[in-house]
């Protein structure tokens, strides 16, 4: 854990916050280890209170989702130039700008939580534990990546997080059935379920929530909402866009999803109202992605270059983050700089290694398709070939 | 700031053992070392490929130059793909150092390099890069290959058809008269056009004299029309020796047209364009007749369907005597007998000999006649008296299995009956039967199609029931 040297008790160095002056404070050289900050106010559905407004925020946990933001935008970006590469082919769907939403809810989420989200997923597999060569070798195909390169962009899993899921709103019904499991095993486990903007339209979304309502399932309804499913934006394809009340009997908390500290409260929160069996919770996180909807979009044709440059310089995550840590003396700028740099270090060295490690060979056409064969013949190209199942590794989440 | 205590006081930071393991690998004091990791000094920026099908596209304009600041999300340039002209953008921050493939500038291929970036705060004036770029800005258009030998690249090919076909007459003449190839001549001419003053350097600089007009090739015009088609195919194949074979090879036949053709020709030729042919057919049931006719060969008596066909025939016409007319210069005449002309193919045409008298002579002294004149028409041993005349003609492709076919009237006469061959087929009854097929072309102004359907019928009840043949003039139904 992080050392605290109390070299420079009862040293007062001033606070430039939103508002509240701080609590108390441990500066070294300068640097505090604590602060606390302001969040924009939450918008609550059917909840008589609601996270918290004003948060703390350790040194530590600030480098920290710092560091895992940048990895996420930078991997994302190494993702993309790939692509333009054509080294990675067929669909790949981009996470950058929206980093804050993943991280701030991994912060507050507990060990034996699950996620299980749609196609915009990498930056997900990053945060649940599958490193960067692990997630950047997947979509180049190759043997080190996390399915063993023969899942590629929607075909990512780890412990606890159950992928990327092509189909649009697939993952809903799924995700009360993982918390149905959950609450069937007796933990007291969350499954977070997310999905976008476009999604919300889905009807097995409604149908999953009447009956978590019903039986209380611990699930938290996640709605990614980015300003536009595709090319349409939500004015145009929803009649209501408070998405965070359309669970209507589901209490729902709209959080802006640019801010990591305010989704980490809010998710906090939301895991704690589930997790003491109250039943199921929504949540609308309000971000922004830079990119268009995947590769093949170049995310311009239904909105203009201005209106992203002007996320981006007003309301970016890592900016914005950045500059809190900073104004707050959490970090300085050069150490912010040496992670940028370790950050690009680890990231060019990850797309050299998935451009250049092996892809796994015929011999594991039959590798790992069940986890429990207990027919081991598998059928081949007409019902004459049989093949035999083989064993690699164990099945994630069985 | 002193690097000391921030190292110290670093120590939690994830990048911990980079910083130690680089300390310790440079060997270098602490106050020396300026950064924790080992640095990029540039960012390469390679041609993207913005579309799926996208292998090569055209730079359209830069908007931003050489020192200008990039932030993410910023615009470097404009690229024209396949499909669109799409933006290129960079997350990248930084400085833009170097361009290297400037505005305007087509075919670049994906993935070569176009610019350098360098880092925020570097000296991008002296930015370098590991590798050069692949491609220069300007790219000439390629020159036109000379080529002596038949080469066997397509592109070649293509621009030589190309060229066969688009020689002015000049060129064209002194290629015949020296006896070249347009190909083995390099053209100076807009796209590789081959130009007189290409053809008179090429005959100055080789010596060559003009080639002798009796040794002198096809002509040059109507080889290379007919060079073009197989140049086509031989693109496929890549190889272009046959266009040099051509030119000396013969690609057709002439056939000689003997007399007997020509005079065929020029009567089938008034015939079917000066009389109104009329046509009708009609389908007779053989089933009896074959019966018949295997009965009488299995008491050995042997006739053919042919020859039965032709009794069969003159009966019919003795029964309807307005089918039997012949012309006579203007006047339309009804001979008193009926002489039928047999059609026999030989090898040197169609001739008819004629049995003359059918309806005085048994089927077996008609059969006897038909083989002797066929047998004497193939030699060409054929009397003049013996194939001009007769009142009616028939031709039978039976044997080769044509089911149907219409026949082209021989004048004077006017009409001519095509039979066809017996064919297995469902009669009315349900039951199979087998069905020949017979074609009447017939003179319209001569004969009314009253008398020729008459005549038809009349034949088929004759096929169908060989019995009537017996019965004669009353036998006509009223």
């Amino acid at each position: 854990m992080f050392s605290v040297t109390l070299r420079c008790l009862g040293r007062q160095v001033h606070q430039q916050n939103k508002s509240l002056a701080p609590l108390f404070t441990y500066s070294k050289n300068g640097l505090n280890t604590e602060a606390t900050f302001d969040t924009k106010p939450f918008k609550l559905h059917k909840l008589e209170e609601g996270p918290a407004t004003t948060v703390t925020l350790s040194r530590q946990d600030a480098l920290k989702y710092y560091k895992d933001m940048q990895m996420i935008r930078r991997m994302e970006t190494a993702a993309g130039n790939l692509y333009k590469e054509k080294i990675i082919r067929g669909f790949c769907h981009l996470y950058s700008g929206q980093e804050a939403c993943c991280v701030g809810m991994r912060a507050s989420m507990r060990s034996y939580d699950a996620v299980i989200t749609a196609y915009r997923a990498h930056g997900w597999t990053y945060i649940m534990g599958v490193d960067a060569v692990g997630v950047l070798a997947e979509l180049t195909g190759r043997s080190t990546g996390c399915a063993r390169g023969k899942g590629g962009s929607m075909h990512m899993y780890v412990k606890n997080f159950y992928g990327g899921n092509g189909i649009v709103g697939a993952q809903q019904p799924l995700g009360a059935g993982i918390a149905l499991a959950l609450k069937y095993q007796g933990t007291d486990g969350v499954c977070l379920t997310l999905y976008g903007d476009g999604a919300a339209n889905q009807g097995q979304l409604y149908e999953a929530m009447n009956m978590a309502q019903l039986w209380k399932l611990p699930v938290i309804f996640i709605c990614e909402n980015n300003g536009y499913g595709m090319g349409t934006s939500v004015d145009r394809a929803s009649a209501s866009t408070a998405y965070y009340t359309r669970g209507d009997y589901v209490p729902g908390i709209w959080v802006d999803g640019m801010d990591v500290l305010a989704v980490r409260e809010a998710t906090r929160f939301a895991i704690d109202h589930c997790a003491t069996g109250k039943g199921p919770m929504v949540m609308e996180v309000v971000t922004y992605r830079y990119s268009g909807h995947s590769m093949s979009d170049p995310g311009t044709s239904y909105r203009s270059r201005d209106e992203i440059q002007e996320v981006r310089q007003t309301r970016d995550p890592i900016t914005g983050f950045r500059e809190r840590m900073l104004s707050t003396d959490l970090a300085t700028a050069d150490e912010l700089k040496d992670i940028d740099q370790n950050v690009r270090q680890v990231i060019d060295d990850a797309v050299k290694r998935a451009k250049s490690d092996k892809e796994i060979g015929l011999d594991e056409l039959t590798a790992d398709i069940m986890s429990n064969p207990i027919d081991t013949r598998v059928r081949g190209v007409t019902a004459f070939d049989t093949l035999t199942h083989k064993r690699i590794g164990p099945a994630v989440n069985s | 700031m002193a690097s000391i205590t921030r190292f110290r006081a670093c120590d939690h930071l994830l990048n911990l053992n980079i910083f130690r393991s680089s300390f310790k690998k440079n060997g270098m004091l602490n106050a020396l070392w300026f950064h924790t990791t080992p640095r990029r000094l540039v960012v390469e920026l390679k041609m993207p490929s913005l579309s799926p099908t996208m292998t090569s596209g055209t730079i359209v304009n830069w908007h931003k130059k050489e020192g200008d600041t990039v932030n993410p999300g910023d615009v470097l340039c404009e690229i024209q793909t396949d499909k669109a002209v799409m933006a290129f953008e960079t997350e990248e921050e930084g400085t833009l150092a170097k361009i290297f493939i400037g505005n305007d500038s087509h075919d670049v291929q994906v993935g070569s390099l176009i610019a350098l970036l360098a880092e925020p705060g570097e000296d991008w004036k002296n930015a370098t890069c590991s590798d050069t770029p692949k491609v220069a800005s300007e790219k000439p258009k390629n020159p036109p290959k000379p080529n002596c030998e038949v080469s066997s690249s397509e592109h070649q090919d293509k621009r030589n058809s190309k060229r066969a076909m688009t020689l002015g007459p000049a060129v064209r003449n002194l290629l015949e008269r020296y006896g070249l190839s347009p190909i083995a001549i390099l053209g100076s001419g807009p796209r590789g056009l081959l130009l007189k003053g290409d053809v008179l350097h090429h005959i100055q600089k080789e010596n060559l004299k003009p080639v002798p007009i009796s040794s002198a090739a096809e002509p040059k015009i109507s080889s290379k029309a007919i060079v073009t088609e197989p140049q086509k195919s031989d693109l496929q194949k890549g190889t272009t020796k046959k266009i040099q074979n051509l030119t000396h090879e013969q690609e057709y036949q002439d056939l000689e047209l003997s007399s007997m053709r020509r005079t065929i020709a020029k009567r089938l030729t008034a015939s079917k364009t000066g009389i109104p042919h009329a046509y009708s057919t009609i389908n007779c049931k053989v089933d009896t007749v074959m019966n018949l006719r295997q009965k009488f060969k299995n008491e050995g008596i042997k006739f053919s369907i042919n020859d039965i066909i032709i009794k069969a025939v003159a009966t019919a016409l003795d029964l309807c005597p307005e089918a039997n007319v012949i012309w006579q210069g203007d006047q339309l005449v009804q001979p008193t007998n009926v002489d039928i002309s047999v059609a026999v193919a030989t090898n040197s045409g169609l001739i008819t000999p004629i049995v003359t008298d059918v309806l005085g002579r048994g089927v077996l002294e008609i059969g006897d006649m038909v083989r002797d004149l066929a047998e004497r028409a193939r030699g060409g041993k054929l009397q003049l008296h013996e194939f001009q005349g007769g009142s009616f003609t028939i031709s039978n492709l039976g044997m080769y299995g044509v089911s149907e076919f219409s026949a082209i009237i021989n004048p004077p006469q006017c009409a001519i009956l095509a039979v066809g061959g017996s064919r297995l087929e469902l009669g009315d009854d349900g039951k199979p039967a087998m069905v020949m097929s017979a074609t009447l072309s017939y003179d319209g102004e001569a004969i009314s199609p009253v008398a020729a359907a008459t005549f038809m019928s009349t034949l088929q009840r004759l096929l169908e029931s060989p019995q009537s043949l017996l019965l004669g003039h009353r036998s006509l139904p009223e």
